[in-house]
């Protein structure tokens, strides 16, 4: 429960940052909520940690299109802030750490990982951006 | 109205676009609807360094405008005002005077004052190191330091220095500062202090803008985002690296 708040307000604050309007505010922070509780949900379920941020990206993904729709407002006001939980900013340190340490073999590992889950945010993100456009040019 | 007032009006909604962190299709849109609803026919391209805008006249001459964008920052509550605009244009277009009175009011909002966004900065910092599952005294620690860098950031861009370099000192200073922290207060953890207070660094809006784009098939304007996105973080690594690199042994 502790974590699901954080993750509401780690999500509006990058939001203030980026000067959403204050109308809009709570619908962002529950974006990137959304995100995150599946997203950890589903490292507990698989394991996964690329598998996990995917299915992450695809809610944020889902629910921005949505609410963007009923707010009428941009999608990437709800989206850009919502992925901010799910960033792979864990795995970027952590290889820039081996590379501190000249631990180069593990350096490439964790890159790899960092590199994977940003490629699978970007593809959740991607993939319902696609599909709500093909809905709206065929329905 | 005269062809060159839509030009203006147009010119003025996608710059203001372009500049506070749009996708490129969104811009292109923008400019294409604006001159559509006042009836005239233009075409455009956009390219994340500038805009061209290319009209047919009354006597079927050329006329073009070329805008060159040097700034560009992230405020998605202009994007978002802009959009509504451009919405209302739809419904009844308004007069040049009034459009250009709008687009100015847009432009000059500055959005929440800058003690509260150094504040969020903090608070950011603070909510990510819980999150990461760090403690209490980690948090703090880093609710500072981001602060701190945010201040940094704002101070060296306002400065107008190469663009990267501000990166690379915040990942720098971020760096630097936590190795001090930790060395003087050895229970706290150096690696969530620095995870969290980069975490306002990293590129979101350049990645997703760029997906956004490549999947409207602008190719050119994909690779300029994930470019961007790549060096941002090659930057603020490359400024964490250096640090790390003698700090790591000096605090053990």
């Amino acid at each position: 429960m502790r974590e699901i708040i954080l993750a509401f307000i780690a999500s509006i604050c990058p939001g203030i940052m980026y000067n959403v309007t204050r109308r809009n505010l709570f619908w962002v922070g529950l974006s990137g909520m959304f995100g995150w509780i599946t997203y950890n949900s589903m490292i507990e379920v698989t394991g996964n940690v690329v598998f996990s941020s995917f299915l992450g990206a695809i809610i944020v993904g889902l629910y921005s299109e949505s609410v963007a729709r009923f707010r009428k407002a941009p999608t990437t006001v709800f989206s850009i802030p919502g992925i901010f939980p799910l960033v792979p900013g864990i795995a970027i340190y952590n290889s820039t750490q081996y590379i501190a340490e000249n631990n180069l073999l593990e350096a490439a590992t964790t890159g790899i990982q960092a590199i994977a889950c940003a490629a699978a945010i970007a593809s959740g993100i991607l993939l319902t951006s696609a599909v709500f456009r093909f809905l709206k040019k065929w329905g | 109205m005269k062809i060159n007032q839509v030009m203006d009006i147009a010119i003025k909604a996608g710059k203001i676009l372009l500049t506070k962190g749009s996708e490129i299709y969104r811009v292109e849109d923008t400019i294409r609807r604006i001159c559509g609803y006042y009836e005239v026919e233009a075409e455009c391209f956009v390219l994340p360094t500038g805009i061209f805008i290319t009209v047919i006249g009354k006597e079927g001459e050329p006329i073009s405008y070329v805008k060159r964008i040097t700034e560009r920052t992230v405020d998605l509550s202009c994007i978002e005002k802009v959009n509504s605009f451009s919405r209302n244009l739809q419904k009844n277009t308004m007069s040049y005077e009034d459009a250009i009175k709008i687009l100015d009011n847009i432009e000059k909002d500055k959005g929440y004052r800058f003690g509260l966004r150094l504040l969020v900065a903090g608070v950011t910092a603070l909510v990510y190191t819980l999150l990461f599952r760090g403690t209490v005294k980690d948090s703090i620690a880093a609710f500072f330091i981001s602060m701190l860098i945010y201040i940094s950031k704002e101070k060296i861009s306002r400065a107008g220095i190469f663009r990267f370099f501000e990166y690379f000192a915040s990942g720098l200073i971020a760096a630097s500062i936590s190795v001090v922290v930790v060395k003087l207060f050895p229970y706290l953890n150096v690696y969530r202090i620095i995870i969290s207070s980069i975490m306002i660094l990293l590129p979101g809006v350049a990645t997703t803008n760029a997906l956004k784009d490549a999947l409207r098939g602008d190719i050119v304007s994909s690779q300029f985002g994930i470019a961007e996105a790549a060096f941002i973080v090659v930057s603020v690594s490359a400024g964490v690296a250096i640090i790390l690199s003698f700090g790591v042994g000096w605090i053990s």
